[in-house]
This record gives structure tokens, C-alpha cells and sequence, in this order.
């Protein structure tokens, strides 16, 4: 007979119906590299700029966040990648997805509408404002408690960075990036790699 | 109590393990749900067709970098069968 035509009671049909779905989940890990990947360019981003602004007094220090663009380039690629060799769509995955496109495009709106009324004072308090918003949403949608705090954590350090110079203010992005995006991304990864052996 | 009949459609072991997978998610490769249900390619190609027939799940088939896929996704007619289902089977159970 083949494995089809197995004649089920309604418990088996209950537990396999649970089992699968189970089993579809499991799919939607996030590996956290992503994650990885931006904190630790920000991370380093911020500390180039405070220690040129700081230290070195060089007001130019900000070119430094162009690496920025080369990581977003790379990154088209990358998730292009990623989605021809994946197997599944989730509804899960695609949500996420857009609430980092809305990221995006509020980040490049921000900085259009800074560059049109030429202040520039406010943009590290928004860019944490920002960094808080897909940060708290991915914790929701993932059931993932530590983006949540991240997410919680740049919002506060957004607050305080209104008390204090703008200099200053970049140690506090370097502090959000890490709760937020650098120690989350290796949870997911330590988690990711214990679901896969 | 009145009893309903269990859909025979999703009463079998394979074609309610692709129903329970696809109402999961978006939508799946066929490579996706063999390695989910342990399945041998032609059962599970013959159990997909069985389901498409009954108009429960749509199936696309499309070149990957040459590699030809087979994308199964499940429709509205699916979801209600397989919610009738399930409520069909709590109604055996007394849940």
C-alpha cells in the first residue's frame, strides 16, 4: 500500500497536520547575517566619524559613511541570491522584507528633506528614531525578544542624545547598534546554527 | 451530534502533509515539500496533481538558471477545504 493511502485516524491527521506546519516553520530562521553585516559597518562608521571629529578635528569625517552605499549595492545582490536558491516564500519573510524597505525609504526621505533645509543638528536623534522603528517591528514579526529591547533602546538613546553634543551623540549610535542590530544578529546566528545540525 | 464527512481529497497521509506545509506559507518549491514530507518524487508529483485537479493548490512551473522548478501555492478553495477539514476532524474528536 503505498504511504499515501495509509489509513489515518483523526489524532494522526491532527498530529500531522501540526507536525508540518511545524516543520514549515522551522524554514524561517533568520541567520542573522544581515544584521551582522550593517551593525558592524555602522559600528565602525560612527567611531571613524567621532574620532575624526573628535581627536583629529576633521569635519570631513562624515565621508565615511558613503561605505554605506557600497554595502547597500552589495546587499540588492546578496538578497537576490539568497531568494533564487531558497525554496519558500513565507509570509513572514515577505512582511519583514517590507518593513526594511519602509527603512529605507524613510532613511532617504529624512536625509533629502535635511539636505533641502540644510539641518543637519537633528540627524543622529532621527537616525535613531529610525534605526528603532524595523528594529522593534523584525522583534515582533519574528517572536524575537532581543531585537524588541534593541529596538526599545534606540528609542531611549534617542531621547538622551538630545542632552548631549552632536559629537557625542555618535558613541550613543555605536551603543543602539550594538544592542539593536550587532548582539541580536548573533543570537539569530548561534540559534540558526543549532537548528540546522 | 451530526458527523461531517472528512474531505477523502485530504483524508491521505501525503496530500494533507502538502496542504498543512502550504497553508504555512506563501508558496513552496517542489523540492521544498519533498524535503519536508520525505517523499519519493513521483508519489509526490502524482499527490500535487491529485490536489490541483481538486482545484485546492495552483501550480506554476518556471526556469531557474536553467534549472526548471515546480512552485506550488495553495488557493482560497484550498484554505476553506482545508479549514472544513480540520473542523470535520475536531467534530470526531469532541474537541
Amino acid at each position: 500500500m503505498p504511504a499515501n493511502e495509509i489509513k489515518m485516524t483523526e489524532k494522526e491527521s491532527l498530529e500531522l497536520i501540526t507536525s508540518m506546519i511545524n516543520r514549515a516553520k522551522e524554514k524561517v530562521n533568520e541567520s542573522g547575517t544581515l544584521y551582522l553585516i550593517w551593525g558592524w559597518l555602522i559600528l565602525f562608521c560612527c567611531l571613524v566619524q567621532f574620532v575624526g571629529l573628535h581627536f583629529l578635528n576633521y569635519p570631513n569625517a562624515y565621508l565615511i559613511w558613503f561605505l554605506t552605499w557600497i554595502l547597500a549595492i552589495y546587499q540588492v545582490f546578496y538578497i537576490r541570491k539568497k531568494r533564487k536558491s531558497s525554496t519558500v516564500k513565507t509570509y513572514m519573510r515577505e512582511i519583514n522584507g517590507y518593513v526594511w524597505l519602509v527603512f529605507f525609504i524613510c532613511m532617504i526621505l529624512i536625509f533629502f528633506i535635511e539636505s533641502r533645509f540644510q539641518v543637519y543638528s537633528i540627524s543622529n536623534p532621527l537616525l535613531l528614531v529610525l534605526y528603532g522603528m524595523p528594529t522593534f517591528l523584525s522583534g515582533i514579526i519574528l517572536k524575537f525578544k532581543p531585537l524588541i529591547i534593541g529596538g526599545i533602546c534606540c528609542w531611549a538613546l534617542s531621547v538622551l542624545s538630545t542632552f548631549i553634543p552632536f559629537d557625542y551623540q555618535l558613541l550613543l549610535i555605536a551603543i543602539a547598534i550594538i544592542s539593536a542590530w550587532i548582539v541580536p544578529g548573533y543570537i539569530l546566528k548561534q540559534n540558526s546554527k543549532k537548528e540546522n545540525y | 451530534m451530526q458527523f461531517k464527512e472528512l474531505d477523502p481529497i485530504l483524508h491521505s497521509q501525503l496530500r494533507l502533509a502538502v496542504m498543512s506545509l502550504l497553508i504555512s506559507v506563501k508558496e513552496a518549491e517542489f523540492t521544498f515539500l519533498k524535503g519536508k514530507t520525505n517523499a519519493t518524487s513521483g508519489n509526490l508529483s502524482v499527490q500535487i496533481t491529485k490536489l490541483k485537479e481538486a482545484g485546492y493548490i495552483d501550480i506554476t512551473k518556471q526556469f531557474n538558471n536553467n534549472y526548471p522548478q515546480t512552485i506550488c501555492k495553495i488557493t482560497p478553495k484550498g484554505i476553506e477545504a482545508f479549514e472544513n477539514y480540520v473542523k470535520a476532524l475536531q467534530t470526531y474528536m469532541n474537541l
